[in-house]
């Protein structure tokens, strides 16, 4: 109880600091602070109470990101350029917003030919890819592939439509492996093709996302043909194959970023543990995991940790009934996975109770995730909610 | 003259590797028997594929006078590097689909498309995707075949380019070290013959047949 105020304390003080005084005080930025922090204390006193049960919030917050991201980027565009095409003023001059699903695409073309491949300013203009791969670099470190299920601005959208449907009409968990292998083989043709071409490929043909930000306007067969693809990948991926099998289908089977992330999650410092003594094999964290990270292999070979491409969202803890699941530091990541009749000797005193736990891993990461996002949304959440409250007619 | 020819080579060797690695990395890492000498092996057969290929143009350029001209033309590299992509892209799916699909697999499972794997063949793959890549003229390349060609021998022209080619070699080097990673994992492998697969369609279609329709 203590350490859940503590920490609702320490987010408020985040909060207050990144989305109120940095929007000096602006109705719409107290509104979005009062949303941040109902969500996080909602989601720091339900799992303080049971383990896993502040899911829900990560899921309200991720859904709402997307949308209101999308909501003001695509004003930012028309304001700039009066349309969401992309400008061959806007190409020449490299002004393209840079997004973190083009950093693999960027970073090896980068090593050979010391450019970069996508037409974005270096620093000082918005979303550069200075400040973008300085974003990853620190997230990686933190978080790890836990930007993913937390703070991804587009990954709000399969969230929100993975959890439309009460049960899975398509189940993946028998094609686990093939899905995540299939995620690999495509980062790496990503990362291949970019280098030959000294282009971001992705960007050019692949990415489901054009459809809600900025895309190439449609002047000849060939980006006919990229738009069809655009919105079929949308379709497909972020809105039929979400609702149906349940899962984040684009993030865990084509976003090269995703698969990256899931390369360079060893430098993160929290990893999810699975105690092999409390498991019982009942599979139900395999069912729900969104990024097809637990495999029936993963359980019966007691690996102690899900796969690769666990994204860190917390939802496998929720539905473990043995509660054999939970957040840990990559550093006490034991190699046998269980707790063997090791227990932590009790707190004696009830401060020390309460310093254990605002330094438990899984409070460490869920505020560290959240703040990350806090970070990341305010800016396009106070203009998205200014939009929505100038097209009702309220003050803008 | 041997030292300008490697000189040329070494300083453009990395635009070499770019055309080649999309094709080679996945290819080397995917294949069904990894070793050391296979693995080189199928570099050799690859590269010397590439170098029978600009042999082929060089001899084509000088032959309808192209190489009268100091300056590439950007229409004719262009035309020829989206031939080089989509039959590259072709000896590869059909290397992937021999390796993945049953009918490929061996000579008693009853193939009812059996040419398919002597097609799909890794070694047949090696010189055809070669022979593919080697359609991509360069700049640099283009100055070697000048320079082979108005060297004012003809002996003397061959050894100017065969120290050019020599000289974009280095670059492949980090390839004879793919059997040590594919052997290390399974999962490896599998992974490669995705991407491979991927890269094929990739250049059939978006980097061959898009452009050859459409441009």
């Amino acid at each position: 109880m203590i350490s859940s105020l503590i920490l609702s304390a320490m987010m408020a003080f985040i909060v207050l600091f990144f989305v109120v005084l940095m929007h000096n005080f602006a109705p719409a930025a107290i509104l979005y602070a009062l949303f941040l922090m109902f969500l996080f204390i909602r989601m720091t006193f339900a799992e303080n109470k049971k383990m896993g049960s502040g899911v829900i919030y990560r899921r309200i917050f991720q859904t709402v990101f997307a949308v209101g991201f999308c909501i003001a980027f695509i004003a930012d565009l028309i304001a700039e350029r009066g349309s969401m095409s992309i400008t061959s003023e806007a190409m020449s001059n490299s002004e393209l917003p840079f997004c973190h699903i083009a950093i693999p695409q960027v970073l090896v073309p980068l090593l050979v030919t010391k450019n970069i491949i996508f037409p974005a300013r270096i620093s000082g203009h918005y979303a550069s890819v200075a400040s973008m791969i300085l974003i990853w670099l620190v997230c990686t470190l933190t978080v790890g592939r836990g930007w993913c299920s937390w703070i991804c601005f587009y990954g709000g959208w399969e969230e929100g439509f993975s959890h439309v449907a009460k049960k899975p009409r398509i189940k993946l968990l028998p094609k686990n492996k093939e899905l995540r292998e299939f995620h690999f083989g495509f980062m790496f043709f990503i990362i291949l093709a970019s280098l030959c071409e000294l282009a971001c490929i992705y960007c050019e043909w692949f990415c489901p996302f054009k459809l809600v930000t900025e895309f190439s306007p449609v002047n000849s067969i060939p980006s006919l043909i990229a738009t069809i693809m655009f919105v079929g990948l949308f379709i497909g991926l972020v809105i039929v194959l979400p609702i149906l099998t349940k899962k984040r289908t684009q993030c865990s089977s084509l976003c090269p970023f995703g698969a990256f992330a899931s390369l360079t999650d060893r430098f993160s410092i929290f990893q999810m543990k699975i105690d092999s003594d409390k498991c019982s094999g009942c599979m139900k964290c395999a069912s729900i995991c969104p990024f097809s990270a637990i495999d029936i292999k993963t359980i019966q070979e007691k690996k102690g940790h899900p796969e690769i491409t666990c994204a860190k969202c917390g939802e496998c803890v929720s539905v473990c009934p043995n509660k054999a699941i939970s957040y840990e530091f990559r550093f006490n990541m034991k190699k046998s996975s269980c707790s063997c009749g090791h227990h932590k000797n009790p707190p004696k005193t009830a401060a020390v109770r309460v310093f254990q736990q605002l330094l438990h891993p899984a409070n460490l990461f869920r505020f560290a995730a959240f703040s990350f996002a806090v970070i990341m949304s305010s800016d396009f959440m106070i203009k998205s909610l200014n939009l929505i409250a100038g097209l009702f007619g309220g003050r803008k | 003259m041997i030292l300008e020819a490697i000189s040329l080579g070494l300083s453009t060797g990395t635009y070499c590797t770019m055309n080649c690695a999309p094709v080679l990395i996945p290819f080397l890492s995917g294949t069904d028997k990894v070793s050391y000498k296979r693995n080189s092996g199928l570099i050799g057969a690859f590269l010397g594929g590439r170098l029978v290929m600009y042999f082929i143009l060089g001899a084509v350029f000088a032959a309808i006078g192209l190489l009268v001209n100091e300056f590439i033309d950007p229409v004719l590299t262009r035309r020829l590097s989206v031939y080089a992509y989509f039959f590259c892209g072709i000896a590869l799916l059909i290397n992937s689909l021999g390796l993945k699909f049953p009918w490929g697999c061996n000579k008693d499972c009853g193939c009812k498309v059996p040419k398919l794997r002597r097609l799909g063949n890794d070694w047949v793959t090696a010189i055809l995707s070669g022979l593919a890549v080697g359609l991509h003229v360069c700049p640099p390349l283009w100055t070697a075949m000048l320079r082979s060609v108005f060297g004012g021998h003809g002996l003397v022209g061959f050894f100017y380019f065969i120290f050019f080619y020599i000289g974009t070699l280095p670059f492949f080097i980090p390839l004879f070290g793919i059997p040590f990673i594919a052997k290390r994992a399974g999962s490896i492998k599998r992974i490669a013959r995705v991407t491979q697969f991927c890269v094929s369609i990739y250049f059939m279609i978006f980097l061959g047949l898009i452009p050859m329709i459409f441009e």
